[in-house]
């Protein structure tokens, strides 16, 4: 392998993507982009849904678990007619509807208590703040008679961890991988389709130098990407960190060799970058629906928790998790594993990338 | 090995699938000469080529190039190949490019020296995007000339240039076949044939027949290529 002819490929590829700036903006707006956005989603919005209150008690139970419903910062209480409630669902208005009926302090001290909600039902996810605001709201009916003091401990993290601390830690290493996976996959088909691969055949070149040629080239733009998403997350999103940032970075450079050279082996199997781009539904999205980072591993169904297993981008969510959220270090066997995983990925696609590229010339 | 001939192609035979684009043949190119691959689109012109570059393995019979038996990827630092179409990277300049194909063929640079013979002093700075058709045919011959080949392939290096660059191309080929430069160039252009030592016609991947452009019009029996060309591939002329 000679040094000369890979710095070579190196430079010719910096250079490229020194006069497109367009890719550029990809690599480097793009996640700024995206992570804002994902922010903002998350911490941004303060907006509890709608719910109306309709209530028709003459006693005192229901004005305290409707001054309770009122105080959540779950939901948004509004007073309402019952009769004008499925209107209000149906228009949009209101999400759900609550109404106490007339007897509904007489039942109560029968120890039966007995509200109406009405849901409108489309979004799963939409009722959740409403059943966790009625609770809680009658657990203060119930602690006028007793006191409800949980105790709470964090083994990890603390009350103030939100979602974009759980899903920020895995967009790190995900935005890398999925930008770095396209741009070089398209890149190196481009060498095809232009017929400059044809050339570099027909020199001195050997197949493990355009290999590692190309990964260098888009290491480098992708250790840029890597310190900028990372100081992003961690200086402007403030996403919570516990463990040490060079671990951090390490599974990023992992995931970032593990793009490059899967990029580089799938593009041996299009021939257009139209085709190419069709692999991101293929490859990428299964990867990143059972890699952990929507959905728990662990609340898969089995089935599918044996394929989470074998897939790398698991393991590089998992421990981009456990380092920052739990601030695991190299002496976790769990974390071990995870970087190992990753690791054997890595050279397994650099491998299986000289090989193909071998086999498709011949 | 003796090299007598810096191309050496030993009964070669390449299929693909029920094609057979190389049927046998044998042809030899002796040190700084200029040899025209003559032959219609599909004769297996462009297979030859790439075989005696190494890029694609015979099935049966050897290619022995600048003495050496391809495929060989040390000896491809002496050769240079010009692709059919331009193959360059049209977002980096012409100098780039050049200065590129010159390092990945461990040549120190030569790529002023180029630039004036193709004419693009002017534009060095300019992206491959930004030229005409013309233009990047004149820079991929640049590309192939950048780390002074002592073997030069070009498959119809010609093509969409204009007449008055094609003479300029052909003067220049000249120039190097004299400095000892092997030239074998594909072409299906008979005014360009005619500028070659030697011409090898071949049709259904087979060497129908060689010799230099006189020697191949006595063989025929005619005065002119064009016609000697369509007999003896078979085919008559109106």
């Amino acid at each position: 392998m000679s040094g000369h002819r890979v710095a070579a490929i190196t430079r010719r590829l910096l250079q490229q993507f020194r006069h497109d700036r367009r890719t550029l903006a990809l690599l480097f707006v793009a996640p700024l982009v995206i992570l804002s956005l994902l922010g903002y989603l998350i911490r941004g919005g303060t907006s509890a849904p709608d719910v109306g209150i309709a209530n028709q008690d003459p006693g005192s139970a229901a004005a305290i678990v409707a001054s309770a419903l009122e105080r959540s910062s779950k939901i948004h209480a509004v007073t309402i007619n019952a009769a004008d409630g499925d209107a209000k669902l149906k228009d949009g208005s209101l999400v759900a509807y609550i109404v106490f009926p007339p007897d509904f302090s007489q039942l109560a001290q029968q120890g039966a208590i007995a509200p109406e909600i009405h849901l409108e039902g489309s979004q799963p996810g939409a009722q959740a703040p409403v059943l966790q605001a009625m609770q809680e709201a009658l657990t203060s009916l119930a602690s006028s008679a007793i006191r409800f003091q949980p105790h709470t401990t964090y083994l990890y993290g603390g009350p103030n961890l939100d979602q974009l601390d759980y899903f920020g830690a895995a967009f790190i290493g995900l935005i890398l991988f999925f930008l770095v996976f396209v741009v070089t996959i398209v890149s190196f088909l481009r060498e095809r389709s232009q017929g400059t691969l044809e050339r570099l055949m027909a020199s001195p070149l050997r197949r493990g130098e355009i290999v590692v040629g190309y990964m260098l080239g888009f290491t480098i733009l992708a250790l840029v990407q890597a310190v900028e998403v990372l100081l992003f997350s961690l200086y402007v999103l403030k996403v919570h960190n516990q463990g040490n940032v060079l671990l951090i970075f390490g599974f990023e450079v992992l995931m970032a060799l593990s793009a490059v050279n899967l990029g580089i082996f799938l593009s041996m199997f299009a021939r257009t970058e139209f085709q190419a781009v069709q692999f991101i539904p293929l490859v990428i999205v299964p990867q990143v629906l059972l890699c952990g980072i929507l959905f728990p591993v662990s609340t898969e169904p089995k089935v599918l928790q044996y394929v989470s297993d074998v897939l790398p981008l698991t393991y590089a969510v998992n421990g981009l998790r456990d380092v920052m959220l739990k601030g695991a270090d190299l002496t976790w066997p769990s974390l071990q594993l995870d970087a190992a995983v990753v690791a054997a990925f890595c050279v397994l696609v650099i491998f299986a990338g000289i090989a193909t590229l071998r086999r498709r010339i011949a | 090995m003796s090299e007598a001939f810096a191309v050496d192609v030993d009964n070669v035979v390449k299929s693909f699938g029920s094609l057979r684009a190389l049927d046998g043949i044998t042809l030899r190119v002796r040190q700084g000469e200029i040899y025209g691959l003559l032959g219609p689109n599909g004769s297996g012109k462009t297979t030859l080529i790439r075989a005696v570059v190494g890029l694609l393995a015979p099935d049966s019979g050897s290619v022995t190039v600048l003495g050496r038996r391809m495929p060989d990827l040390n000896i491809l630092s002496s050769v240079g190949y010009m692709t059919q179409a331009a193959a360059l990277y049209p977002d980096i300049s012409v100098e780039e490019n050049l200065r590129f194909f010159a390092a990945i063929s461990g040549a120190d640079s030569n790529v002023d020296e180029v630039l004036r013979v193709v004419e693009l002093e002017q534009r060095r700075k300019s992206v491959v995007a930004t030229l005409s058709g013309g233009m990047r045919q004149r820079c991929s011959l640049a590309c192939a000339l950048v780390h002074r080949p002592r073997l030069l392939l070009l498959d119809e290096p010609t093509v969409g240039v204009d007449p008055q660059l094609r003479v300029q191309f052909w003067e220049h080929f000249r120039e190097m076949a004299a400095a000892g430069t092997t030239i074998l160039v594909s072409s299906h252009v008979m005014d360009e044939a005619e500028r070659c030592q030697r011409l090898g016609l071949i049709r259904f991947g087979k060497l129908l027949a060689e010799g230099s452009p006189n020697e191949v019009r006595a063989a025929a029996g005619t005065n002119n290529l064009e016609e000697a060309f369509l007999k003896l591939s078979g085919r008559t002329s109106e």
